[in-house]
């Protein structure tokens, strides 16, 4: 009796929680990438050409755990097959807030882009626990102050290269 | 080229599935899935179960190394209820090497059962309720019923088989080591409501060939609903489909039927406890 009664509290315990956290994530999320827009992450391996850059690169990680309810439904999921929705919104958030902190990494470096933007995730918990690590990588490209000191010490910005 | 990245509308790699709603279906469903499951593997263990020869249960039974009687339990008592029990098998069809043996617990609980080995568990309280012999073949013959219908080992065979079914799903192995255990044994087995019937049946024709006629045999099922409504509340309709035994006034409204059917008398001379028969129940 006493396992249904821990099984019951640990379920609403992580459904509550787990939502709050959630949307209290998501509100920054959103405000953050409005604040970043001025900062564009583009998957593009072609640097732009308008100017001389210095390269520099640029990461940002998060590691998200996923709540007992979300783990306990995605645990049913697995029976029956199906998209693991409640996995879906704990990936979305990691991966979103790998960018926006791989962008404040390049802020902090005064760049004007971060190109090559590439992600990777990894499943950092065994057994029953669930939690992600995220990862948000790319190259600043930050506008050269002095462009030919710059062009002799960073390799060619030129496409191939 | 201008480069910027535009905010994109929300949802789009979130699905829009309201989680309760979610978890609902899937608790349903996985509920729904393990009643099939253990539905299915209590039928085939049971079935299997009943196919093993009764001389391999009783082997079995003595495997276990239980006491069932009360230790120093009163010779009388124990060698009086035997005797009904010998008295009352030729009105019963028996399997091959049918054999039971009956004890006695010096326990203040109303209640007979029959377990694994045909091995008969006689309660004080429910003797001692006992108005007359015939009352108490009834039990008998009902108990000595179950152990020819092999429901003690096919109870524990679908119990058993079903609890590691599920046990292999859920991976955990908890009800399958109790279905094991000695204290389940000793619980006795929970027999379905088709099983009761049938005891029933076949315990009243071996009252019937005993004493001529069914007078007095359902006088137990009277005494149940007697205790069930000093004691609780439980309306019928939910008993009727909540309890492995039929409703107490169905089963007494069955044996009238019964005894019409087949022409049995409900009228008899009713055949005393004996003498000695409190004395013997000692406190």
């Amino acid at each position: 009796m006493i396992n249904v009664i821990g099984f019951v509290l640990l379920l609403v315990v992580g459904y509550l929680f787990g939502k709050y956290f959630e949307k209290r994530h998501y509100k920054s999320i959103i405000k953050r990438e409005e604040q970043f827009n001025q900062l564009p992450a583009i998957a593009t391996k072609y640097p732009p050409q308008d100017q001389v850059y210095q390269q520099q690169l640029v990461s940002g990680g998060v590691v998200i755990a996923s709540d007992y309810f979300k783990s306990f439904v995605a645990g049913l999921i697995n029976v029956f097959g199906g998209r693991v929705t409640p996995f879906e919104s704990m990936l979305d958030r990691g991966r979103r807030e790998a960018i926006l902190r791989m962008k404040q990494n390049a802020q902090a470096h005064n760049a004007n882009y971060v190109f090559n933007v590439k992600l990777e995730t990894s499943r950092i918990a065994t057994g029953r626990l669930g939690a992600i690590e995220v990862l948000a990588y790319g190259t600043a490209m930050i506008p050269a102050i002095n462009p030919i000191s710059a062009e002799q010490d960073q390799p060619s910005a030129t496409p191939g290269a | 080229m201008r480069y910027e990245n535009k905010q994109a509308p929300e949802g789009i790699n979130v699905s829009k599935v309201h989680p309760l709603k979610q978890f609902a279906i899937l608790v349903i469903a996985s509920v729904a899935l393990l009643l099939a499951l253990v539905l299915v593997l209590q039928f085939a263990g049971s079935a299997v179960a009943k196919r093993i020869p009764f001389k391999y249960e009783v082997q079995l039974s003595q495997k276990f190394d239980i006491a069932l009687s009360t230790p120093d339990a009163p010779e009388e008592i124990v060698t009086y209820l035997n005797d009904l029990a010998d008295r009352l098998a030729p009105g019963l069809d028996l399997i091959d090497d049918f054999d039971v043996q009956v004890h006695y617990r010096e326990e203040d609980v109303f209640n007979a059962f029959a377990t694994l080995g045909g091995n008969l568990l006689f309660y004080r309280e429910l003797l001692r309720q006992m108005p007359h012999e015939n009352a108490l073949a009834m039990v008998m013959a009902h108990e000595m019923a179950h152990i020819n219908h092999r429901d003690p080992i096919s109870g524990l065979g679908g119990g058993v088989v079903s609890a590691i079914g599920v046990a292999m799903v859920t991976g955990r192995s908890g009800m399958a080591e109790q279905a094991f255990s000695q204290t389940s044994l000793l619980a006795g087995m929970q027999f379905t409501r088709q099983m009761e019937s049938a005891a029933d049946t076949a315990a009243l024709s071996a009252v019937n060939q005993l004493y001529g006629h069914v007078n007095g045999a359902g006088v137990l099922f009277e005494l149940i609903g007697d205790i069930k409504a000093d004691s609780d509340a439980v309306p019928d309709w939910l008993e009727r489909i909540s309890v492995t035994h039929p409703l107490s006034k169905d089963r007494v409204a069955a044996i009238k039927s019964l005894a019409l059917h087949n022409g049995w008398s409900e009228m008899g001379e009713l055949t005393k406890l004996p003498d000695a028969f409190n004395d013997w129940l000692r406190q």
